[in-house]
C-alpha cells in the first residue's frame, strides 16, 4: 500500500511537471521532433519536483501546516489540467498510442542484430533499475551525511509539517533559541522537502520509502538523456547506448542505491539545465529557455556548490550567445575568473565554505586513482581523453563550441577546488573527489558522444565516396 | 528547427565485427602478458605451492593480542608504539618470491616493516618496509634481495604507529609469484565482492580495496591496442580508410565498457542479495535494530518514551562521533545537538532546565545521585536527574 501512495503520489508531481512544460507551446513542427517524447517526459520530473519544493517553501513561509491535500492539491490540480488540455494533442500526435510506443520502446524501427543490441541493452537497463529499485526499497537511510545533515531536516520538517529553521551552534546555544541544529545547517532545502513529500504520502518517518525519489530521479534522468540525444540527431541505437553509458557509471548507481545525499539531483538538474539552454540557443524554443533557467535556478536549492556551477557555466553559454567571437569572450571570461581567484586567494578567503590558498597541492595520485584505477566511472575518462584527442578540430565547431567550453571551465573548476583549497585532502582521501566530480560527469558522457558524433562526420565528409558506410552497414536505422 | 542530420556510424559487416572482437581479445592476451612481464619477479611456472600460515601460528612479541574468530587481534602497541608480530617458518627462499601478509584496519601512516631471518646468518634480523593502502599490507616482493637466501627460519612483521582501531591478522602466505598465481590473484581483486562501506558513497575500488592491475587501466589499454592494430591494417590493406575506424571505436569501447559493467552489475546483484537477506521482511523498526546501531536504537526507544512528547533540547555525548550522530538522529523532531566531528560537549552553563543529556558510550561522564550533579571534562557540572541507564547508555533532565 506504501509503495502504491508513493508511485501515485511522486507520478502526481511527475504529471505535473511535464503538465508544466506542456504548457509553455512549441513553435511550428518541433512538436513531432523525434526525442522530444522521452525528453520532455523525463524533464516532467524535474520541473514539478522543484516546483514542488518552491510550494512547499510557499506553504510554510504562509504557516500553513504540510499535508497531503495542502502539499498535493495543486499538483493533482495541474496534472489533471494537463491530461484535458493536452491529451487530444498528443493523440493526434500518436504520443499516447500504446501499439506504436511499445513499438518505438522495442525497437521495431530496427532489424537484425542492431534490433538484438537494442533490445540487451534495454533489457540491461531494465535489471540494472530493477536492482537498484531493489536496494532503494530495502534499506534505511545508510550513508553518513544522508542522516546528519539532509534527513535531518526532513525528519523535523515532517514531524513538525513546516519548515522549522536551522541554525549554527553559536546562534543555536543562545538563550530562547528556538530553532534547530544539524551537521550543517546552511545547507539547502530540496533535497529534504522531495523527503518530506514521500514520508507525508506514506504517513511516517520511513528512513527507506523517503529514499523512492532517488531512483524516480535516476529513472527520468535516463529517459531525458536519452530524449535530448535523440533530439540532437543522434540514431535511437547510439542514444540508448550513450544513456547505457551514463545510467551505467558506478558512482552514480551507488548515489541512487545508497540513497540520501544531494549529488544525484544536482548532477541531473546541473546536466539537464545546460542541455536544455544548449537546445534552446539551437531551437529558439521558449519550452527550452523555460526549462533551462527552472533546472539552473534550482541547482542553487540542492547544493551551495550549485551556485558555483552556474558561474563556471557562463563562458559556455556566452559562447552559445554570441556565435562571432563568443570563444574568444569565454576565454578571456575564464582567465579573468582564473586571475580573480588568484588576487582572492592572497586573502584567504573562504568562498561557500571552502578556504581558498595559493599553496598548490598537487592531487594528481588522488585523481587519477579516482577516474582511471578505481570502478568509480568504467572508461568514461578514457573515452573521454580520446574523444577530446580524435575530434579537436571539432571541439571548437560553432555547434560543440559551448558545450566543450562548459566541460573545459568545469574540469578547471574541480580542478582548482581539488588543487588550491582545503579540499585537496578530500581528493587524497578519495572522499570527495568522486562526488564533485559526479556534478560534471554526465555532461562529459554526452559531450564524448557528440564530439565523437561530429568527427566521424567530419571523416565521412574527407574521405571519396567508395568509403562512405551505406545503410545496411549502420549502427542504426535512420 | 528540426534536429541536424548525422551520419549513422558504420560497424560494418558481421565477419569484420567477429575479426575485431578476435583482435581485441589479442590485445588483451597481450596486455596481460606484457603485465605479467613486469610482475613476475623469478619463474613463471614453480614447482612449489603457495604456503599459508593461520593466525595461531603467530605470536606477538611486543604490544597485546588475542586470536578471536581465527584473526590475531592487536588491540594495542607497547610502550613506545611498537606492535610485533612473530611466525617461525622453515621454506626454500628460492622457491618463494613474495610475502603476503594478511591483515585489515592498519593506520594509513603506520610505518611497517617485514623482517626474516635466513639459515645462514641466523642472528642477523633483515628487514624491508612494507606500504600499507586501504588498511591493508601490499605483498612484499623479496626475490632479488640479497638476504631472502637459503632456508627462512622465521617471519615478522612490525607496525610502528597509533593504532586508530584494532589490526586483525588473518595469517601469512609465501607466494611462489609464477604467472598462474599472478593471474588468480589479479582475477582475485577483480572479482571480490565489494559490499557497502561507510565510503562507498565516496568511492568504488571496483573489486578489493588494493589492486595491483587495476581493470579499468587494463581494458582501456586492450582498447588502445585493438585501435592501433585496425588502424594499421586497414591502412596497409584497405589504404586510406579511416572511415571504419568509427566502428572499430565504437565497437571496442562498447565492448570494454560491458566488461566493466557486467562485474559491476554482478556485485550490485550480489549487494542487493546481502540486503535483502539482512533487511528484506522487516517493518521499519525491525530494520533499524538490525543496523550496527540497534542497540543504540532501543535506547533511544525508550528515551522517547521517556521524554516529553514536545520537541526539547537535547545534548547527545558520545566518544564515537557514529553514536553521537546516529543518537542525534534517531531523537529528532526534539531539538538535538550532537557535535559532528569532535568529541566535545558545550559548556555547562550553555544548558539550562529542561534540557535533556543522552549518553552514549562516553568516558569522562559521572553522576552523583545523592547530589544530583552531573559532571563532565573534571569541571563542567549541572544539577540532573538520571531518568534511565543501561550498560553504556544514560539520560538525564537538566534541572
Amino acid at each position: 500500500m506504501d509503495i502504491l501512495l508513493l508511485i501515485f503520489g511522486n507520478g502526481l508531481v511527475w504529471m505535473a511537471g511535464i503538465a508544466l512544460l506542456l504548457a509553455v507551446p512549441l513553435r511550428g513542427s518541433a512538436a513531432l521532433e523525434g526525442g522530444l517524447l522521452p525528453w520532455t517526459l523525463g524533464c516532467g520530473w524535474f520541473a514539478g519536483a522543484f516546483a514542488l519544493t518552491l510550494w512547499m517553501r510557499a506553504l510554510s513561509a504562509v504557516q500553513i501546516p504540510f499535508g497531503i491535500l495542502s502539499v498535493g492539491a495543486p499538483f493533482l490540480l495541474i496534472a489533471a489540467g494537463g491530461a484535458v488540455l493536452f491529451r487530444p494533442g498528443a493523440r493526434a500526435a500518436g504520443m499516447l498510442s500504446p501499439r506504436i510506443n511499445a513499438a518505438s520502446l522495442l525497437g521495431a524501427q530496427l532489424q537484425g542484430w542492431q534490433r538484438a543490441l537494442w533490445l540487451a541493452i534495454l533489457a540491461w537497463l531494465v535489471l540494472r533499475y530493477a536492482l537498484l529499485l531493489g536496494e532503494v526499497l530495502v534499506r534505511p537511510l545508510y550513508p553518513w551525511d544522508a542522516w546528519t545533515q539532509w534527513g535531518t531536516k526532513a525528519r523535523v520538517w515532517f514531524e513538525l509539517k513546516t519548515m522549522a529553521p536551522f541554525v549554527p551552534l553559536a546562534e543555536w546555544l543562545q538563550p530562547g533559541n528556538t530553532s534547530y541544529i544539524d551537521a550543517a545547517p546552511h545547507y539547502p532545502a530540496l533535497v529534504p522537502l522531495l523527503q518530506v513529500w514521500s514520508a507525508l504520502l506514506v504517513g511516517a518517518w520511513n528512513d527507506v520509502l523517503v529514499n523512492f525519489s532517488w531512483w524516480l530521479t535516476a529513472l527520468a534522468f535516463a529517459f531525458a538523456i536519452f530524449g535530448f540525444l535523440v533530439r540532437r540527431g543522434l540514431q535511437p541505437l547510439m542514444a540508448l547506448v550513450v544513456t547505457w553509458f551514463v545510467a551505467s557509471l558506478p558512482i552514480l548507481n551507488v548515489h541512487v542505491a545508497l540513497a540520501g545525499y544531494a549529488d544525484l539531483s544536482m548532477a541531473a538538474f546541473l546536466t539537464l539545465g545546460v542541455l536544455a539552454g544548449l537546445q534552446w540557443v539551437s531551437t529558439r524554443q521558449w519550452r527550452d529557455a523555460a526549462l533551462a533557467v527552472v533546472l539552473l535556478a534550482a541547482c542553487v536549492t540542492i547544493k551551495n556548490p550549485g551556485k558555483a556551477w552556474l558561474v563556471v557555466l557562463l563562458p559556455g553559454f556566452v559562447a552559445a550567445l554570441l556565435p562571432k567571437g563568443g570563444v574568444k569572450v569565454a576565454g578571456v571570461m575564464l582567465a579573468l575568473a582564473i586571475g580573480a581567484v588568484l588576487v582572492l586567494a592572497q586573502t584567504k578567503a573562504s568562498v561557500l565554505g571552502y578556504q581558498l590558498r595559493l599553496n598548490f597541492v598537487s592531487p594528481w595520485r588522488g585523481l587519477s586513482d579516482a577516474w582511471f584505477a578505481f570502478g568509480n566511472w568504467h572508461l568514461l575518462w578514457y573515452g573521454a581523453i580520446a574523444v577530446a584527442v580524435l575530434g579537436w578540430r571539432q571541439l571548437f565547431s560553432r555547434e560543440l563550441a559551448p558545450l566543450t567550453i562548459v566541460i573545459g571551465s568545469g574540469l578547471l573548476f574541480l580542478f582548482f577546488g581539488f588543487a588550491f583549497t582545503n579540499a585537496a585532502q578530500w581528493v587524497a582521501d578519495q572522499s570527495t573527489v568522486n562526488r564533485a566530480t559526479l556534478h560534471l560527469a554526465p555532461l562529459v558522457a554526452l559531450w564524448m558522444a557528440l564530439v565523437f558524433q561530429r568527427w566521424h562526420e567530419a571523416q565521412v565528409a574527407k574521405a571519396p565516396p567508395a568509403s562512405a558506410p551505406t545503410m545496411p552497414e549502420t549502427i542504426a536505422a535512420a | 528547427m528540426s534536429a541536424p542530420e548525422t551520419t549513422p556510424v558504420a560497424i560494418g559487416s558481421a565477419r569484420r565485427a567477429i575479426k575485431i572482437a578476435l583482435v581485441f581479445v589479442g590485445a588483451l592476451l597481450l596486455c596481460i602478458l606484457a603485465y605479467l612481464a613486469v610482475a613476475v619477479p623469478a619463474s613463471w611456472f614453480p614447482s612449489a605451492q603457495t604456503r599459508a600460515w593461520s593466525a595461531k601460528d603467530l605470536s606477538v612479541a611486543r604490544g597485546a593480542g588475542t586470536l578471536a574468530g581465527g584473526e590475531l587481534v592487536i588491540t594495542s602497541a607497547d610502550a613506545g608504539g611498537n606492535v610485533l608480530v612473530t611466525l617461525t617458518t622453515d621454506f626454500r627462499s628460492s622457491e618463494y618470491a613474495a610475502v603476503a601478509w594478511i591483515a585489515v584496519d592498519l593506520p594509513e601512516n603506520a610505518d611497517v616493516q617485514i623482517f626474516w631471518r635466513n639459515e645462514y646468518r641466523p642472528e642477523r634480523l633483515n628487514a624491508v618496509a612494507a606500504s600499507v593502502e586501504s588498511g591493508r599490507i601490499a605483498p612484499v616482493v623479496l626475490a632479488g634481495n640479497k638476504d631472502w637466501v637459503g632456508r627462512i627460519t622465521g617471519l615478522a612483521i612490525a607496525v610502528k604507529g597509533t593504532l586508530t582501531k584494532p589490526i586483525q591478522i588473518r595469517g601469512v602466505v609465501a607466494k611462489p609469484m609464477g604467472a598462474v598465481e599472478v593471474l588468480r590473484d589479479r582475477a582475485g581483486e577483480w572479482f571480490a565482492f565489494e559490499g557497502w562501506t561507510g565510503t562507498s558513497i565516496n568511492t568504488i575500488t571496483g573489486g578489493a580495496d588494493v589492486q595491483d592491475l587495476p581493470l579499468p587501466m587494463l581494458l582501456a589499454a586492450s582498447v588502445l591496442l585493438t585501435v592501433g592494430i585496425a588502424f594499421a591494417w586497414f591502412r596497409f590493406r584497405h589504404g586510406a580508410a579511416v572511415v571504419p575506424m568509427a566502428g572499430v571505436l565504437v565497437g571496442v569501447f562498447v565492448g570494454a565498457w560491458f566488461l566493466l559493467d557486467a562485474r559491476w552489475t554482478w556485485n550490485l546483484a550480489r549487494q542487493v542479495a546481502e540486503t535483502t537477506r539482512q533487511y528484506g521482511g522487516m517493518d521499519i523498526r525491525g530494520k533499524h535494530v538490525a543496523m550496527p546501531d540497534g542497540p543504540l536504537y532501543l535506547f533511544v526507544e525508550k528515551a522517547l518514551a521517556v521524554m516529553p512528547k514536545e520537541p526539547a533540547r537535547v545534548f547527545v555525548v558520545a566518544d564515537a562521533a557514529y553514536f553521537r550522530n546516529r543518537a542525534a538522529y534517531h531523537l529528532y523532531p526534539h531539538n538535538v545537538y550532537s557535535a559532528p566531528v569532535l568529541n566535545v560537549i558545550p559548556a555547562a552553563a550553555s544548558m539550562r532546565a529542561g534540557d535533556w543529556v543522552l549518553v552514549a558510550q562516553r568516558r569522562g561522564i559521572q553522576f552523583d545521585p545523592a547530589q544530583q550533579k552531573l559532571r563532565w571534562e573534571g569541571t563542567q557540572v549541572v544539577s540532573a536527574e538520571m531518568k534511565l541507564v543501561e550498560p553504556g547508555f544514560a539520560l538525564f533532565k537538566v534541572l
